[in-house]
């Protein structure tokens, strides 16, 4: 095996060594490797965020990379994606807030420093409220108890920028192969004497014989059909619209653009995330039909209404959306002038103050603009233009696989990111999620590699399911019920006894998920915490139960209300606990 | 109660070892009919399978320890400790511990005295392209003696609990070490723990496991394994022994002092550790040094061959 040569002491001979245990790795082995098969320890499925900062990190961590041969295959071209260069001051329309956690790990294995942090903004603060009672949280890093408060509880950053940097490590780390433009055509099991392995073929012509085969292949995820682990969810009806919106800096009286709101509709939340001073990031959920005509329209109607979104009573904003979709059904898109109109109008008749920060319809100038209005800071900026060609949206769906390791037939097989799950995007949790599976997966190969284990077996793997899998479920299930709180028509009754009990009971998940931040601590801290926090739950529960019979004797009607507003106080009561 | 599987496993575990004379037929028999489950992760031997990096972790931390102490500081990368090595592993089974070592870079060699067990070890390894350094014997332990071959490392896991002369079986898996080579062996207490978890409750009660598989007065105390090393000493030199050891005095000390307390022996000489199960968590863990108890089922000890 390793190092199989005479020792010797000469530095020179051992790097000459060291190069030929390499190339002796990369050559079809013994005689049960027919000569088409390359012998891998690790197969990555998938060049996505995933996928990368996986390869990256077993690349990076010195016992992974001795001891094991790990090849990426991705089927898309990602030298765009390593020659993507923006103009200043444009921004990709797909970020995510990575979380402290995220963050912590991409610099323990040394790719943070390869994302260019210009372009990324911490998250100070955050306003999260409830679109239709009004109630309000308002997280900030310097009370919530975090370790380095000034660097914010996460940082917005574009996708883009992430899995550049990612791919501008991986170029100094010589024992990852990159096979890139090459499909994976399908996923054969070897024969039974020869261990039955996973036999990756490319549409290259080459097999890859897989130790481990780990599929970050998003949705719809060849690893996971190969290893037929089945997966569970739902579509929400509701589609997530993005776009780059472009607004002015904040004024000298008051704090920088480092405050990401959320503002939770019927039809779903809205997020507005900062980017630069001048440039936030917007992810809004609606339904299908309200988001196909808004992305139909001209993007300044969008950016009214984007405005309108964040500030108008509910009941005015049902309104705008009948006014675009008759307009967009015959075929006549509202203008500019025409939606401002009919936000004039209805904040005339709300009698919104035309001085406030919830009007929108009246365009005000730097120079009248003078001291901002005390309420200023309750609502985002207001959003002047979009960048065009930012405005896109896509479909939400909700997914859970029933594990996260193939067995059986499909053995030797481990699933991350989207491969395992698909959440709603209550402000790009999605990859966090997926860089937090990175950091146990990888984690539990290198403790295997360290005990001269098989790094593809179930005993290898089985810590790393163990980890994840209630965790993830937990915070899905917090965002999923969050979506639910608001959007659901089924009967209330029916509803309340099964979202809002488990919802209270889950408050710690809820917490992190209404701040859009599981994970602000980073996850060294988070893991010792985790046996402690299972225990504090059991409790929890006992007295959620009591408040859960107390709401359900509060009526049907006030309920939904109720409910958000219980939670907002749950989840601001924890974060003033300090974590 | 899940705890009974582990015992179960255990029980089924049944390696053939032992010296010519005291190796039982039947035992060999039983253990033959199960090989094919031995690398089934979640069946039978689900319990050893995560039974196993607990025990590379201790072997290897041990070595490093001596090692440290004896070179210092620069000695030898984590994972580099077993490179090299001549091991061997006594009571192979379907090869666990055998692979996970030769992975680590040793020259290990696995023996068992069940023929199945040896084929299936050979068959599995062969899957896997990085087991250069691995082979097995089909062979009892004894009949290594007659070979000059010595190793720095010998290992016998849940071995010790099953042959009919211990003593026997102990000498000679000490002859095989080199000077100042090291012996990790693991077993099961005799203690009314072990008594009600492994034959009470399995076999009588439970009845997992049949009736007989285990004998009570077969159990080894950790205070046992020490006080034979107080008398035990190296035989001395002679035939083909002689290789290594040719110069060396009549009959060397006994390789744990005799006056430390069976309880204690002197660090540096042994070390005796508690292996636990933590079924909440299905995951073994190796208890730490003196906790209170922790060597009353498994555990797994150490002891060094005097230079
Ligand atoms: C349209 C869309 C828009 C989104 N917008 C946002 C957003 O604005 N903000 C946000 O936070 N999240 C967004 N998400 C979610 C976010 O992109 C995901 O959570 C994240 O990308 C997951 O990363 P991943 O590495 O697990 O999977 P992916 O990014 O999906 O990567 C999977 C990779 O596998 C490759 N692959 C798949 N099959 C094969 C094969 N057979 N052979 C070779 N390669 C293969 C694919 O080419 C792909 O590169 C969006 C998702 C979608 C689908």
């Amino acid at each position: 095996m390793l190092f199989s040569l005479a020792p010797t002491t000469s530095k020179s001979c051992r790097a000459a060594l060291v190069n030929c245990h390499k190339l002796s790795l990369c050559r079809p082995r013994r005689e049960l490797s027919s000569a088409a098969h390359e012998e891998c320890d690790v197969v990555i499925v998938g060049g996505g965020p995933a996928g990368l900062t996986l390869a990256s990190a077993l690349g990076s961590s010195q016992i992974s990379s001795q001891n094991l041969r790990v090849t990426l295959v991705e089927g898309g071209d990602l030298s765009k994606v390593r020659q993507w260069s923006p103009p200043p001051g444009s921004f990709s329309n797909r970020v995510s807030s990575l979380t402290n956690a995220s963050q912590a790990l991409l610099k323990d294995i040394g790719a943070w420093s390869h994302v260019d942090t210009q372009r990324t903004a911490p998250v100070e603060e955050m306003q999260v409220w409830d679109g239709v009672s009004d109630a309000r949280v308002t997280f900030s890093a310097s009370e919530i108890g975090l370790a380095r408060p000034q660097e914010g509880m996460a940082r917005i950053t574009e996708n883009l920028n992430l899995q550049r940097g990612l791919l501008r490590h991986l170029e100094q780390l010589p024992s990852v192969q990159l096979v890139e433009k090459t499909k994976v055509e399908s996923i054969q099991r070897d024969a039974e004497e020869r261990g039955g392995w996973p036999l990756v073929h490319l549409d290259n012509g080459k097999v890859l014989r897989a130790r481990l085969l780990v599929g970050a292949d998003g949705f719809n995820s060849p690893v996971r059909s190969y290893a037929q682990i089945p997966s569970f969810g739902w579509s929400y009806d509701t589609q997530g619209i993005v776009a780059t919106m472009v607004h002015p800096p904040r004024g000298a009286f008051q704090s920088p653009n480092t405050t990401a709101y959320q503002r939770f509709l019927p039809t779903g939340p809205i997020a507005f995330l900062p980017l630069s001073p001048t440039t936030s990031s917007l992810v809004w959920s609606t339904r299908p039909h309200i988001a196909s005509a808004l992305t139909a329209s001209e993007p300044a109607v969008l950016a009214s209404m984007i405005n309108a979104a964040f500030r108008l009573p509910e009941l005015s904003l049902r309104y705008l959306y009948d006014r675009i979709l008759e307009a967009h059904a015959k075929g006549t898109p509202l203008t500019h002038a025409e939606i401002q109109q009919e936000i004039l109008w209805r904040e005339q008749s709300h009698a919104i103050d035309p001085n406030s920060a919830y009007a929108s319809a009246v365009v005000k100038t730097a120079e009248d603009a003078g001291i901002p209005p005390a309420d200023s800071e309750s609502v985002p900026p207001l959003v002047a233009s979009l960048q065009p060609g930012t405005v896109a949206s896509f479909p939400l769906r909700f997914n859970h696989t029933e594990t996260y390791i193939g067995e059986g037939h499909g053995a030797r097989t481990v699933l991350v990111g989207d491969a395992a799950h698909t959440v709603h995007p209550l402000a790009g949790q999605g990859l966090n999620l997926g860089l937090g599976d990175v950091e146990c997966l990888a984690r539990c190969i290198e403790n295997a590699v360290l005990q001269g284990g098989d790094v593809g077996s179930y005993t290898a793997l089985m810590p790393y399911a163990q980890e994840r899998y209630l965790h993830n479920h937990a915070l899905m299930g917090a965002m999923d019920k969050l979506h639910k709180l608001y959007t659901t028509t089924f009967e209330p009754v029916v509803w309340a006894r099964s979202v809002g009990v488990e919802v209270l009971n889950e408050s710690d998940s809820l917490k992190a998920a209404l701040m859009m931040t599981a994970g602000s601590q980073d996850h060294k801290v988070d893991r010792s915490a985790f046996g402690w926090n299972l225990a504090a739950k059991g409790f929890e529960g006992l007295a959620a139960g009591a408040s859960a019979a107390k709401f359900l004797s509060g009526g049907v009607t006030g309920m939904i209300a109720t409910g958000l507003q219980g939670l907002f106080k749950a989840a601001s009561a924890n974060a003033a606990k300090g974590n | 109660m899940r705890l009974s599987n582990v015992v179960r496993a255990l029980h089924r575990h049944v390696h053939a070892a032992a010296s010519p004379g005291s190796i039982n037929a039947s035992e060999i028999a039983h253990f033959s009919r199960l090989s094919s489950q031995w690398w089934n992760e979640q069946g039978e031997f689900s319990f050893l399978h995560k039974m196993n990096p607990v025990r590379v972790q201790f072997i290897r931390e041990k070595l490093l320890q001596v090692s440290r102490e004896e070179k210092g500081e620069e000695a030898s990368s984590s994972t580099k400790i077993l490179r090299g090595l001549d091991v061997l592993d006594v009571g192979c089974g379907g090869g666990l511990l055998s692979e996970s070592l030769a992975r680590l870079g040793a020259n290990t060699t696995g023996i068992d005295a069940s023929e199945s067990n040896v084929a299936i070890a050979k068959l599995h390894a062969s899957t896997d392209p990085k087991l250069d350094h691995l082979s097995y014997v089909h062979a009892p332990a004894e009949t290594l003696l007659a070979s000059p071959k010595r190793y720095d490392v010998v290992c016998s896991m849940e071995v010790l609990e099953h042959v009919d002369n211990p003593a026997s079986f102990l000498s000679t898996c000490a002859e095989l070490l080199k000077p100042g080579g090291h012996l990790f062996l693991s077993t099961i207490s005799r203690t009314p723990i072990s008594y009600f978890l492994t034959i009470l409750l399995a076999e009588d009660i439970l009845r997992r496991v049949s009736q007989g598989t285990h004998t009570y007065s077969k159990f080894v105390n950790p205070s046992e394994l020490v006080s034979f090393f107080q008398k035990y000493c190296s035989p001395s030199s002679t035939q083909s022994e002689s290789l290594e050891a040719s110069g060396t005095s009549q009959l060397s000390s006994p390789w744990i002092s005799p006056h430390a307390s069976p309880n204690a022996p002197t660090r540096t000489e042994a070390e005796v550790r508690g292996l636990i199960y933590n079924p909440l968590r299905a995951r073994w863990i190796l208890a730490p040094r003196d906790a209170w108890a922790a060597t009353d089922c498994n555990y797994i000890f150490w002891i060094r061959k005097p230079y």
